[in-house]
């Protein structure tokens, strides 16, 4: 795992800044070939991650896995700072593992689609940066690095909007960075209350104020307040939502995507939103499950608004990505939907929620993408008829549109429908609001489709936007085609075989509410 | 031989003696001449070496920097080498503490010097204009002859000031702090001043002098109020008579407050900040970033020293607590609302280090509560002089940049900035990681000190909430107000986010109004990416563990004082 996060960094950084201090004629055959080694690194990564991530093959039995355990794990932690007690300590198990796998997918498929690149000998080192602070936010078990690995996700997507990104890029980009840097340090706060109440443990003993940031072994009994606790868990939420993101606090996320390049969005919504809920679950839900279970309102709340605003916008939109945009909010209410009931089938579905989602969605980013890459604009309506343009761009849209508003044997319908049973479970009828919303999502999908693929005055002409000058457009290109036929496969594979990952998540959370029920079943004086 | 002082003293204060022994040679190895002396009725000519025409190798204009970039780096070294720590008479006393400050100071200089060599460049071989030239090259030669003569003058001041500093760290006694930052301060508003035919140099200087001496009145005069309290001005009697007395004695209270003034002046806390933005901008860059760097660190000294040695109470609230509280969240909020709407990147950055000095301050209120453990303030006060060690880093190297701005042109505008990554990507990279670091982004130091910050205030105060609270509401309303010093830091850290991004955008994505790549500054360009690697460097990983020590040692020799 180590080897995983780190090389990615170091060869993304070595790429920038080689060519930089070395004389001209080395410079500029660097500049060459980064693209290329960006790609293979990035291959190579995601070879390995797979090579892990089945049983068959990695020999490790994910489903096995305790709560509270890790695999590869570095037993032995590098200490980085032994005066505060930070540590480097790696693992994955059944929560992060889908998600490395998933970084691992997506960061060579979105250098695949932004293969030209203006400037490709910045940008392709710059997205494998990114990677390795991604795959550094799933992996690292201590607090402090994990922190530093969350925030050093914004630096490269920084750039990425600010360099590539559509016209109104600057304001985007500085209410991106801005509004996720707040949200950030609001949690550093909740995470160094939590820091201050670990005690001693052996092998960080002796430091400087006798904490240390370890998550393995951090225990949150030690706060005593049952206030301080639930403030804790709320600074974290704040994070964290602001991350996934939830209304009220989502809306850098359309003015992002929008400016975003294609291979920028793609990772915005396919990972970095799951980051906020790989961190809610992993930080503040799996340590404070009391919080959470006293909190429900409120993560209903959110996730109800997130569901039904986001869906509602989307009915209004005329853009195609700001659409698609709010539809990830819209999407992402319903994981925490499915956190709020604590239940083992709601939390796998939640979980599987986040692995579809970061298939489905880069697909259909790549696809508005594509759009403005060949036809100049995003606005729904002013181009028709696109079947007759591009049969294949066509095809990869409906496949996309169809699995996010969750059509049974495709990825979304699976964790949608796991949700909802759930929650009938914990709350009865108040299942219909999400329920009905997906009606909701079911028009927008539906005619924003109609407007585009098809309805064309004439039988084999569509209608072209004004913005290509009469022009005919091109289909799309073969590394455009290719990464979005691999998303929409795997989409297709995961819908028909969701026991792949679901069956490890399911057995996570089964095990995470067995540990939380007995814990609750101690503390009311019953033996184990 | 009856020395002032004999070798083993002399040996805690090796690098102060370098800088010493550097002032005089800068003084005298300029002025060596042929100058000679004749016995009288003889014909035997005596060279007295001081006088008349000066040999080719003093007359080198290049001379007094290179002296001072000497007498600094073996200054550091020595510094560095040292671990012997005693006291030396009954003012001074050599400790980690001052070991750790006067290497900070004389870190700081280093810098300075290193900008210097081009921001005030002296050129060898200039000829008086004549009347062929046009007016242009005639001014320019004559500033360039300017420049070469004052070259001695602004490294004589610039030692001086490592001087007052320096010994200023070690000081024990109040009337030696004093005199000590009196030194330095007086040399800083020359340093100020030092571009005096341009109009704006002038009167940056004026006013800092101005401002700068009636806070130094003030403080003068709490302390005479002081003296007349106790009758002793050495900082152990002063902290035994204060922890004899019962209550607060109105005058000794009002003397430190009068006191807190002056010192509140030299760190730019509010509202005695007024001065400092002009007075930045109006200086050339490598003084600025002494300004920024050593002179803050050189207040919080005093602070320090004042507030939690002498006047901290064993138990219980200090009575300056909440004034301190008031004035660094007033200071950090005043000092980035300010930036936000400053287009003026050296007053962005003047403001900006009168933010920073409001997160110290918040940390100097968190020890005044009197509810931390001994243990809680040792990390207060370790995060306050790690963050004050690390300034000299990244806030110096921010400046270092302007300084390679102002070699050529000016740097007084956000324009000058403008594309500076496509004429000097390796520079402006730095500068982005710089303002990263400001803005307290991790992996980087500036993170990493103000984590440590609100680390110690939280662990101040996080304790001090309701345990047997069952709602958020509850545990709010039980909590001591110093918890919220912290949600103070970290608002303002988010509001500073956004000029300091600024920054990086114009730096990256604005047209650059004149596309020449920038002058040849070889020993500037590295010294501005040094200070780049070593911010990520000290922000994690075993450097950062070393410093942290160093700081933490440091910390425990001022506290068992």
């Amino acid at each position: 795992m180590t080897i995983l996060t780190l090389t990615p960094i170091g060869v993304g950084l070595l790429l920038l800044i080689l060519p930089q201090i070395l004389p001209g004629n080395l410079a500029s055959s660097i500049r060459k070939f980064s693209r290329n080694v960006s790609f293979g690194v990035s291959m190579a990564l995601f070879a390995f991650a797979t090579y892990l991530s089945f049983t068959t093959f990695g020999g490790i039995d994910w489903i096995g896995i305790n709560m509270g355990e890790y695999e590869l794990m570095n037993n032995e932690p590098v200490t980085l700072i032994s005066s505060i007690g930070v540590s480097w300590i790696v693992g994955v198990d059944a929560l992060s593992l889908p998600m490395v796998w998933l970084t691992a997918l997506l960061i060579p498929l979105s250098m695949l689609v932004e293969w030209d690149a203006k400037e490709g000998h910045i940008f392709h080192p710059l997205i494998l940066v990114m990677e390795g602070a991604l795959l550094g936010v799933f992996v690292v078990l201590d607090l402090f690095v994990f922190y530093i690995f969350w925030e050093m996700t914004l630096i490269p997507m920084f750039f990425l909007i600010l360099v590539w990104g559509g016209d109104d890029r600057k304001y985007a980009s500085m209410k991106f960075f801005i509004y996720t840097f707040t949200a950030s340090v609001i949690m550093l706060v909740g995470i160094l209350i939590m820091y201050f109440h670990t005690g001693d443990i052996s092998g960080v003993s002796g430091t400087l104020t006798g904490h240390h940031f370890s998550l393995v072994e951090m225990n949150t009994e030690m706060i005593q307040s049952e206030g301080l606790r639930h403030l804790v868990w709320i600074l974290l939420l704040i994070g964290f939502a602001t991350k996934m993101p939830s209304v009220p606090v989502h809306t850098w996320l359309p003015d992002a995507h929008v400016q975003a390049p294609t291979a920028g969005s793609m990772l915005l919504a396919g990972v970095m939103l799951k980051m906020g809920a790989y961190g809610f679950l992993r930080v503040a839900v799996s340590l404070f499950p009391e919080s959470t279970v006293v909190f429900t309102p409120i993560l209903i709340f959110l996730g109800m608004a997130s569901l039904v605003y986001g869906a509602w916008v989307c009915m209004g939109q005329t853009n195609l990505k700001r659409m698609v945009a709010y539809s990830s909010v819209s999407h992402m209410g319903l994981i925490f939907l499915g956190i709020a009931t604590m239940q083992p089938l709601g939390i796998a579905g939640a979980l599987f929620m986040m692995f579809a989602h970061g298939i489905i969605s880069p697909l259909l980013f790549a696809v508005a993408g594509a759009f403005k890459h060949h036809y100049h604009t995003l606005e729904i309506g002013s181009m028709r008829g696109i079947a007759h343009h591009s049969p294949y761009l066509a095809a990869h849209m409906m496949l996309g549109w169809m699995a996010s508003l969750g059509l049974p044997l495709l990825a979304g319908f699976v964790a949608e429908v796991a949700i909802l049973i759930a929650f009938w479970m914990s709350f009865g009828w108040l299942v219909l609001l999400p329920a009905l919303t997906l009606i909701i999502t079911a028009v927008y999908y539906l005619t924003s489709m109609q407007k585009t693929i098809f309805e064309s005055n004439d039988r084999h002409h569509g209608i072209l936007p004004e913005s290509l000058h009469g022009e005919e457009p091109r289909d799309i290109t073969w590394n455009e085609n290719t990464s979005m036929f691999v998303l929409g496969i795997l989409t297709v594979v995961f819908g028909i075989f969701p026991f792949i990952f679901f069956d490890m998540m399911s057995d996570w959370s089964t095990e995470f509410i067995r540990e939380v029920l007995l814990n609750h079943l101690i503390d009311q004086g019953v033996k184990p | 031989m009856n020395l002032p002082i004999n070798t083993s003293e002399a040996e805690l204060i090796i690098p102060e003696l370098i800088m010493l022994f550097g002032l005089i040679a800068i003084i005298l190895i300029p002025n060596l001449g042929k100058a000679s002396f004749r016995i009288p009725l003889t014909r035997i000519r005596v060279p007295v070496l001081i006088g008349g025409s000066r040999f080719k190798s003093t007359n080198n204009p290049k001379l007094p920097n290179q002296i001072s970039l000497i007498t600094f780096t073996s200054a550091l070294f020595f510094g560095l080498m040292q671990n012997s720590y005693d006291t030396i008479g009954e003012t001074l006393e050599v400790t980690e503490f001052s070991r750790l400050f006067s290497l900070i100071f004389i870190a700081a200089l280093l810098l300075a010097t290193i900008a210097t060599t081009h921001r005030l460049p002296a050129r060898v071989n200039i000829k008086p204009p004549n009347e062929s030239d046009s007016e242009n090259i005639s001014t320019k030669k004559i500033d360039a002859l300017i420049d070469n003569r004052r070259q001695v003058d602004f490294h004589i001041i610039l030692i001086m000031v490592g001087l007052g500093m320096s010994l200023m760290s070690m000081a024990t006694h109040l009337f030696m702090l004093f005199v000590c930052i009196e030194l330095a301060s007086l040399s800083s508003y020359i340093l100020v001043a030092f571009h005096k035919e341009s109009k704006i140099g002038g009167e940056a200087g004026m006013k800092y002098f101005i401002v700068g001496s009636v806070a130094s009145a003030v403080g003068i005069y709490g302390m005479s109020l002081l003296y007349l309290w106790s009758g002793d001005l050495s900082l152990d009697a002063l902290a035994i008579k204060w922890s004899e007395s019962e209550s607060v004695d109105p005058l000794a209270g009002i003397a430190v407050g009068l006191m807190l003034v002056a010192f509140g002046f030299k760190v730019g806390a509010a509202p005695f900040h007024l001065a400092a933005p002009d007075a930045y901008s109006g200086a050339s860059s490598p003084v600025a970033g002494l300004l920024a760097t050593a002179s803050k660190a050189m207040g919080f000294v005093a602070l320090m020293r004042i507030l939690v040695s002498v006047t901290m109470p064993v138990e219980g609230e200090a009575f300056w607590y909440t004034a301190i509280a008031v004035i660094a969240v007033v200071t950090m909020t005043w000092g980035n609302l300010a930036a936000l709407t400053s287009s003026n990147p050296k007053r962005m950055l003047a403001y900006s280090s009168v933010s920073h000095a409001g997160y110290m301050l918040a940390g100097l209120a968190a020890i005044g509560s009197g509810l931390g453990s001994e243990e809680a303030i040792e990390l207060v006060l370790t995060a306050i002089v790690f963050h004050l060690a690390v300034l000299v880093i990244f806030k110096f190297g921010a400046f270092l940049v302007l300084s390679l701005l102002e070699t050529e042109g000016r740097s007084h505008r956000l324009e000058d900035l403008h594309g500076l990554a496509r004429r000097e990507p390796l520079v402006a990279g730095s500068m982005f990681l710089f303002m990263l670091s400001l803005a307290g982004v991790p992996p980087l130091s500036g993170f990493l000190s103000k984590f440590l910050m609100i680390n110690g205030i939280v662990n101040i105060s996080a304790g001090t909430g309701a345990s047997d609270a069952t709602s958020v509401i509850d545990w709010l309303t039980s909590v001591e107000p110093v918890f919220w010093l912290a949600f103070a830091i970290v608002i303002n850290s988010a509001l500073s986010m956004f000029y300091y991004l600024r920054i990086g955008l114009v730096m990256f994505f604005e047209e650059p109004e004149d596309s020449r790549t920038l002058k040849d500054a070889l020993s500037l360009k590295l010294a501005i990416v040094a200070c780049a690697i070593l911010t990520l460097l000290v922000g994690i990983g075993p450097l950062s563990d070393s410093l942290l020590e160093m700081v933490a040692e440091a910390i425990n020799s001022f506290v068992s004082n």
